[in-house]
């Protein structure tokens, strides 16, 4: 344990650097006191793939199905994946959010992330054969339920911030599909938006035992004129368990987060 | 003629095939409630359902306060509530429960217990022989639960609390010394059994012991609440 | 079994290699052009969520004590970059470098922290967090 985490300081010296110069801002640049521009993280494209995590074979269940049990570090998406195509409102919306540094961003306020958002820190996934669940540590560190003994939405009565996910087996791939969205949270920090005519496709597969692709598609024709395709990895945890955390327990920032006032 | 023999005999393959895939409904989705209690396929009771308190959600009685507890507890009292955490959403704690559902999701080495109200949250309780480790998160509003089977009762214990909990609404107060040992029995597929210790040296003179009794919720699973969302406005 | 890294000697002097995600992007509440450096004593320590915090009474050259409110990290990524509870505690003279709040008196992000025995650790804000 020692030496594993006296390994990575070198290595993670060396990744701070790397990502210091890979930064490369969409939009609302600041300068900063020497007049260069100061990239704004909540806007950023992601440059180059996460370490990936520990090697080995993928656990199956005892039915034989691959089993994601584990705790795992937060989804990152890849480079290449194309930025989403937006009608003019919701792209118009995306560019004031960003522009004043996501300072309205509900997740700093302590309000559910939603889907697909990757919430800080771990996520433990748990899996039995009629559920696979998600365990939040960041966020405000709830859960989210995939049903996989059931094969039909649920009838909607009332807009929900993580929707009713069922999800079904192709092959080693688990495919979860979520309607059922209010559309009071943020994709992202950048702020992209969505309405209720949201659909969400997560497929999901153990690459290995330290790896889990997750490809997932957006669809919303009420803000998005093609689905917007995302490719995102998460690697196993191996050092450090699921803390809690209490979003709300002193929570300052709210009066705080004034974004783009000087 | 064809047409409508072939229509019928897809129409029983479906059938078929629906039931061969999907089984019969899970205890719980059949709306039954009454039976014996279901086994997991390591052959331990199932505890692995929706389940809500019967009856009040408050401890019956008063711990065997020590003075300063005592103090602590009549002045929570005379205020009328004030400064109740659960009113700011923060957490409840493993004592004190809501009168909404609660799902708990069993595995061999893991029991996850879900709550549909609070701050819609979980606990976990280890069963893989891990002791209790509180070295990176001494005091915390959950506190660390390991269990371990006795026959088909559950046992979890729980140590390394905040003091920031109330045990019950009525609040009664606990120290950071709390032991929670909780005994958790399904007698039958329709209720669940909790036996609960309490001692904290601190604040009691003695050890405290209640029970609950929770029963089987079917036809619908776990609701979403958000009570910070009251004070949310969203932009 | 798996609920923590080994103790490590001192603390973590660099992030680990797991990249932070931020709960919240830093320029949406400090300026990355007002940047401070003040030594002071500690007078309360918050070790609590979303961000820990530290209160430090600074005293100026006439002799006057402002009290300054110091914003962390989350205690989640404090801890697993080697700060404990009691890293810091009421009494310790410390010098902060940060940036000031954009909107508010008082208050700044500490972006490293020099500690009562001389070494000088990250701060786990936001300011260092490279996507989402």
């Amino acid at each position: 344990m020692r030496m594993r985490y006296l390994s990575v300081m070198p290595a993670a010296v060396a990744a701070l650097s790397l990502l210091a110069l890979s930064w490369t801002p969409v939009s609302a640049q600041e300068k900063g006191k020497n007049g260069e521009k100061t990239p704004y993280p909540g806007a950023v494209r992601p440059t180059k793939a996460p370490p990936p995590g520990p090697p080995g074979p993928v656990p199956h269940m005892q039915d034989g199905k691959p089993d994601f049990s584990g705790i795992w570090n937060a989804q990152r998406q890849l480079p290449g994946d194309p930025e989403p195509e937006m009608l003019p409102w919701a792209a118009a919306l995306t560019k004031q959010r960003t522009e004043n540094y996501s300072a309205d961003d509900p997740e700093a306020r302590c309000v559910p992330g939603g889907v697909p958002r990757a919430t800080p820190y771990h996520v433990q996934m748990v899996q039995t054969p009629a559920l696979l669940l998600f365990l939040f540590e960041g966020n405000i560190h709830t859960f989210r339920q995939v049903f996989l003994d059931r094969k039909e939405h649920l009838k909607i009565t009332e807009p929900l911030w993580y929707g009713d996910s069922i999800g079904h087996w192709e092959g080693d791939t688990l495919v979860v599909d979520t309607i059922g969205f209010n559309d009071k949270f943020w994709f992202d920090m950048a702020g992209h938006p969505h309405t209720t005519q949201l659909e969400v496709i997560e497929r999901y597969r153990r690459r290995d035992f330290g790896n889990l692709d997750v490809e997932v598609t957006i669809k919303d024709p009420g803000a998005y004129t093609k689905p917007w395709v995302q490719h995102r990895v998460a690697t196993l945890e191996t050092d450090w368990d699921v803390l809690e955390y209490v979003c709300n327990e002193n929570n300052q920032d709210p009066g705080r987060l004034v974004g783009d006032k000087h | 003629m064809r047409v409508r023999l072939t229509n019928g005999v897809i129409a029983i393959g479906a059938v078929l095939a629906v039931l061969l895939f999907t089984g019969p409904p899970a205890p719980g989705q059949s709306g039954k409630k009454e039976g014996p209690a279901p086994r997991a396929a390591d052959g331990k009771v199932d505890l692995t359902g929706v389940w809500i308190v019967s009856g009040s959600p408050n401890l019956p009685s008063d711990p065997a306060y020590r003075p300063e507890a005592l103090k602590l507890y009549n002045e929570r009292k005379a205020s009328g509530g004030k400064g109740d955490p659960e009113k700011a959403c923060l957490p409840n704690g493993v004592v004190r429960i809501e009168a909404l559902p609660y799902k708990i999701v069993q595995t061999p080495k893991l029991v996850v217990l879900l709550s549909e109200g609070n701050t819609h949250s979980y606990r976990r309780f280890f069963l893989d022989g891990r002791p209790h480790n509180l070295e990176i998160e001494p005091n915390s509003w959950n506190g660390n639960s390991i269990g371990h089977w006795e026959g088909d009762t559950l046992v979890v214990d729980t140590v390394g609390f905040n003091d920031a909990t109330w045990l019950d609404s009525t609040g009664k107060p606990h120290s950071e010394e709390l032991h929670v040992i909780e005994r958790y029995r399904r007698p039958d597929l329709g209720h669940l059994a909790i036996e609960y210790t309490l001692e904290d040296p601190q604040a009691f003179s003695k050890p405290y012991t209640f029970s609950r009794t929770l029963t089987l919720v079917t036809g619908r699973d776990l609701h979403e609440y958000f009570c910070a969302m009251d004070s949310f406005a969203g932009k | 079994m798996k609920n923590k890294l080994a103790l490590i000697a001192g603390l973590g002097l660099v992030f680990a290699a797991v990249p932070l995600v931020a709960h919240h992007s830093f320029e949406a509440e400090y300026d990355f052009n007002k940047p401070l450096n003040v030594t002071g004593t500690v007078t309360k320590v918050e070790w609590m969520n979303p961000h820990a915090r530290f209160y430090v009474d600074v005293k100026d050259k006439d002799g006057k004590v402002t009290n300054w409110n110091f914003e962390l990290g989350p205690v989640n990524i404090l801890l697993r970059q080697g700060w404990r509870k009691n890293s810091l505690k009421p009494g310790d003279e410390v010098t902060v470098e940060g940036f000031l709040a954009k909107d508010a008196d008082g208050l700044a992000n500490a972006r490293k922290v020099t500690l009562p025995d001389g070494r000088r650790v990250f701060g786990g804000s936001s300011a260092d967090a490279p996507k989402q």
